[in-house]
């Protein structure tokens, strides 16, 4: 607990609630404002191949007549539903998704660039680590999405060389089973020993957020809280999404869950509830970015672009995700702004994810 | 015994199911809080909770057993059906009871075969993937074949991968060599199958005992099994049970028409497991050709070379086939030839062995009656060896297309999201514990598979099942 100290939370002008870390992260506060004007001014370079305005853009991505995209962002529905709605608007472009966990799309991208297989049009992983590594390589396209400015200023700008964008934003909380009169209030909670046998998580080696997660559990509170928690004898699945399927079915009580699918499960009438823990929700800024080398160059950035759209925050608010523009409400009914969060800094991430997987599996056994 | 035939077919439809959809059945019907089963057993007893848990290595063990029994099923019974009446009732007529005949008698005879089954049913056990996957790590269980598949995972290391998928070659290659000998062993004491008429076995009032043990294999790897998939396929949500309310098509509405992924996913794994059979059953059939006319000098070694993908599990193949074709020259990785060559290495020793006996049972006089007549080589294997081959080639196709439309183990290391296969979406389906639309898609993969069978027996009869044995 000693160790969230130096994350503690800052009021940030505007009453948004921030903490240090992401603020670094975002790369945000006054010097980032002037950076950002800097940013925007030298970024064309590689982005005036594609046409600035959503007409021509469109008209060029309707001749590539489709758009790849793998995505880890939210569940399956959520991601079906931005298809639809990205179709509604877009009639033409074909949409050809998979929804998969993030470290599993990862892999596949990896293999299929040392392959040299060009296949994906638009990356959206969950884990940040990812597109710094891949930003490292080459591999992503420098570009301006339209109407980025739509999004909240403090994640307008992750990236300083705009090779990744802001593509949803997501909690992980604790979900709970609504025949529990009182679940379970913060992270510690968990350990508690009544919650034998009840408790359900993912695995760091499958999904982004549950890296995430377990990368802030042990800066906040040391790997200790893992090895407690594992005489808990909780169920491990692979996505961050296997906990809703487990608390719906009755087969566990509590777990470590995104909002969302939650809260989506949860407006189909299922017995699944959320709770922000007390000591910090964690906060997963989920990028997206277009590969430099997609097979449909056009038709990739109309997608990242249509992130910044309405259609794109209805989509999200109709699933139960947090919204990307003010101008749609939070479905949680607490707008981001109001939640006590955590994020992990992106270099914290990129040697924290592999050492928490290799570390969970000591502790777990897989 | 009552229902022999029935038997039979439930043995082979069990064979034809794939162990890991069995296993996500059985997470409907045993998991520890939710499972039906369970659930059943709390109502019924008012006991805190159920008493079966599939998350645990029992478990998982219990299930592949369920699917690996055919294969031990189908050695024993193809022995069995060489043993002869006579021997049988010599002893009965020395005066022993049934039960003594066949403790002294029958197994021992078929002994060989019984130790050749187990083997094989541990050579599929130990290699497979997709129930440790399932059930395993939820249970905190590592077993090979995850490992293996966690070393392909995010940080990656295929090297390694390599290294690992070594001793567990090292272990199927020595069980294989340790049954053939068991077999060749086995032929000696086996009679020579030139026996009399087999008359079928009296068993009395112990029918009925007799028959309920052979049916308690397919009751837990048919009946309970896909009753729980076609119930999930047709609900809302599996954990809400079977209320009203919680019925519907949407899913296979979602498989068959909306999820353009699962759709497409369909159609390749028609098309990759038809051309992957294609090409096993034609290479099976030439090689085996040229093995048992000896056409080539070291013709035998083409043999050993149709049969070593027998030996090599599916997540070693794959691997190595990653390692072979992902990088130049010859890339086929994200090509659907990647998956299709694959396939067909897997099973071609299924239908290289069909083609072998098959070849073997054809009377070399009616070959050498036209090359006598002056055709030649070619055109005897053409017009003479080829159509009475007819039913047999016809049969091998279908034992490799069957497995490569159900295959898991290989598929999830070489696909690509554009080449994905049925198999490979249910498994990114389980990712997410989204078993409404996976049972939805594994119903609609066994009905393809059921309809063939259905219509390759409409059209071949028993030749079909017969082969079985070989496989």
């Amino acid at each position: 607990m000693t160790e969230s100290a130096p994350h503690s939370d800052e009021v940030m002008p505007g009453g948004r609630t921030l903490s240090r870390r992401a603020m670094l992260g975002a790369g945000l506060g006054i010097v980032g404002q002037a950076l950002l004007g800097a940013d925007t001014g030298r970024r064309p370079a590689e982005g005036a191949a594609a046409p600035a305005d959503e007409a021509s853009l469109y008209a060029e991505a309707k001749k590539e007549g489709k758009v790849v995209w793998w995505t880890a962002h939210y569940q399956l529905d959520a991601a079906e539903a931005v298809r639809d709605a990205f179709v509604a608007k877009y009639p033409g472009i074909e949409v050809q998704f998979i929804r998969q966990t993030a470290q599993v799309i990862y892999q596949r991208l990896t293999q299929n660039l040392k392959a040299g297989v060009r296949e994906l049009d638009v990356f959206a992983s969950t884990d940040e680590a990812h597109y710094t590594a891949l930003k490292k390589q080459g591999v992503l396209a420098a570009y301006r999405p339209l109407g980025l400015g739509n999004l909240p200023q403090a994640f307008q700008n992750v990236d300083p060389d705009g090779a990744y964008h802001v593509g949803a934003l997501g909690l992980v909380i604790i979900n709970y089973h609504t025949k529990l009169t009182i679940p379970p209030q913060k992270w510690t909670d968990l350990l508690d020993p009544r919650w034998k046998d009840q408790i359900t998580v993912g695995h760091p080696g499958f999904s982004g957020y549950v890296g995430n997660w377990v990368v802030a559990m042990w800066d906040k509170f040391g790997w200790d809280y893992f090895t407690k928690l594992a005489k808990n004898n909780p169920k491990i699945g692979r996505s961050i999404n296997d906990t809703v399927t487990d608390i719906v079915s009755g087969e566990r009580l509590v777990g470590a869950g995104s909002d969302g699918t939650s809260l989506d499960s949860k407006s189909r009438g299922n017995p699944v509830d959320i709770q922000f823990p007390a000591d910090d929700a964690i906060l997963i800024v989920s990028p997206v970015a277009v590969l430099k080398d997609a097979p449909h160059p056009n038709a990739a950035r109309l997608l990242e672009s249509f992130y910044y759209t309405k259609e794109y925050s209805l989509a999200m608010s109709k699933t139960s995700n947090y919204t990307l523009r003010a101008d749609v409400p939070a479905p949680s009914g607490v707008p981001i702004d109001r939640v006590k969060w955590y994020r992990n800094k992106v270099e914290r991430l990129e040697k924290g994810v592999p050492e928490a997987i290799a570390k969970w599996r000591e502790t777990f056994g897989v | 015994m009552p229902g022999r035939t029935l038997i039979r077919m439930l043995t082979f439809a069990s064979f034809v199911t794939p162990s890991f959809l069995g296993a996500t059945a059985w997470i409907f019907l045993a998991a520890p809080h939710s499972g039906w089963l369970n659930r059943a057993w709390v109502a019924l007893t008012g006991a805190p909770r159920g008493f079966l848990n599939i998350y645990t290595l029992a478990g998982a063990v219990c299930v592949i057993a369920l699917y690996s029994y055919p294969y031990a099923f189908a050695f024993v019974s193809s022995a069995l059906e060489l043993v002869p009446s006579e021997m049988e009732r010599s002893a009965e007529l020395l005066g022993a009871n049934w039960l003594r005949t066949t403790w002294r008698i029958t197994l021992p005879l078929v002994r060989p075969a019984i130790i050749a089954g187990a083997l094989m049913s541990f050579l599929e056990a130990i290699a497979e993937f997709g129930t440790p996957a399932f059930l395993l790590i939820p249970a905190r269980q590592q077993v090979i074949t995850t490992q293996l598949y966690l070393f392909f995972q995010y940080p990656s290391r295929p090297n390694l991968a390599a290294a690992y998928a070594l001793p567990l070659l090292a272990v199927t290659v020595s069980l294989f060599l340790l049954q053939q000998r068991l077999l060749r062993r086995g032929r000696f004491t086996t009679v020579t199958g030139k026996g009399g008429v087999r008359v079928p076995f009296r068993l009395g009032p112990w029918r009925w005992p007799v028959f309920a043990i052979c049916m308690a294999p397919p009751i837990f790897s048919l009946i309970l099994p896909y009753t729980a998939l076609l119930a999930t396929s047709l609900s809302h949500a599996w954990g809400r049970g079977p209320v009203p309310g919680n019925l519907t098509f949407a899913w296979y509405h979602w498989a068959l028409v909306e999820n353009q992924g699962a759709r497409r996913a369909i159609a390749h794994s028609v098309s990759y497991a038809a051309a992957a059979a294609t090409i096993a059953t034609a290479l099976a059939v030439c090689s085996a050709y040229a093995v048992s006319r000896r056409l080539l000098p070291g013709a035998r070694i083409l043999g050993y070379l149709a049969m070593a993908p027998f030996v090599v599990p599916g997540i070693v193949l794959a691997i190595g086939f990653f390692a072979a074709y992902a990088r130049p020259p010859l890339v086929l990785y994200g090509t659907a030839w990647m998956l299709i060559v694959a396939f067909a290495t897997r099973f071609l020793p299924i239908a290289y062995a069909g083609s072998e006996s098959a070849l073997r049972s054809l009377d070399l006089e009616l070959e050498n009656a036209a090359r006598t007549l002056g055709s030649g080589r070619l055109r005897t294997f053409g017009k003479i060896t080829i159509p009475l081959l007819r039913r047999s080639i016809l049969a091998n196709w279908l034992m490799v297309f069957i497995p490569s439309l159900r295959e898991l183990s290989s598929a999830v290391f070489l696909f690509t999201p554009a080449t994905a296969v049925i198999t490979n979406v249910i498994f990114d389906l389980s990712d997410e514990g989204n078993f409404e639309p996976l049972s939805a898609l594994g119903i609609i993969m066994m009905a393809l598979t059921f309809g063939l069978v259905a219509v390759a027996y409409r059209l071949f009869g028993g030749a079909v099942f017969g082969q079985r044995q070989r496989a």
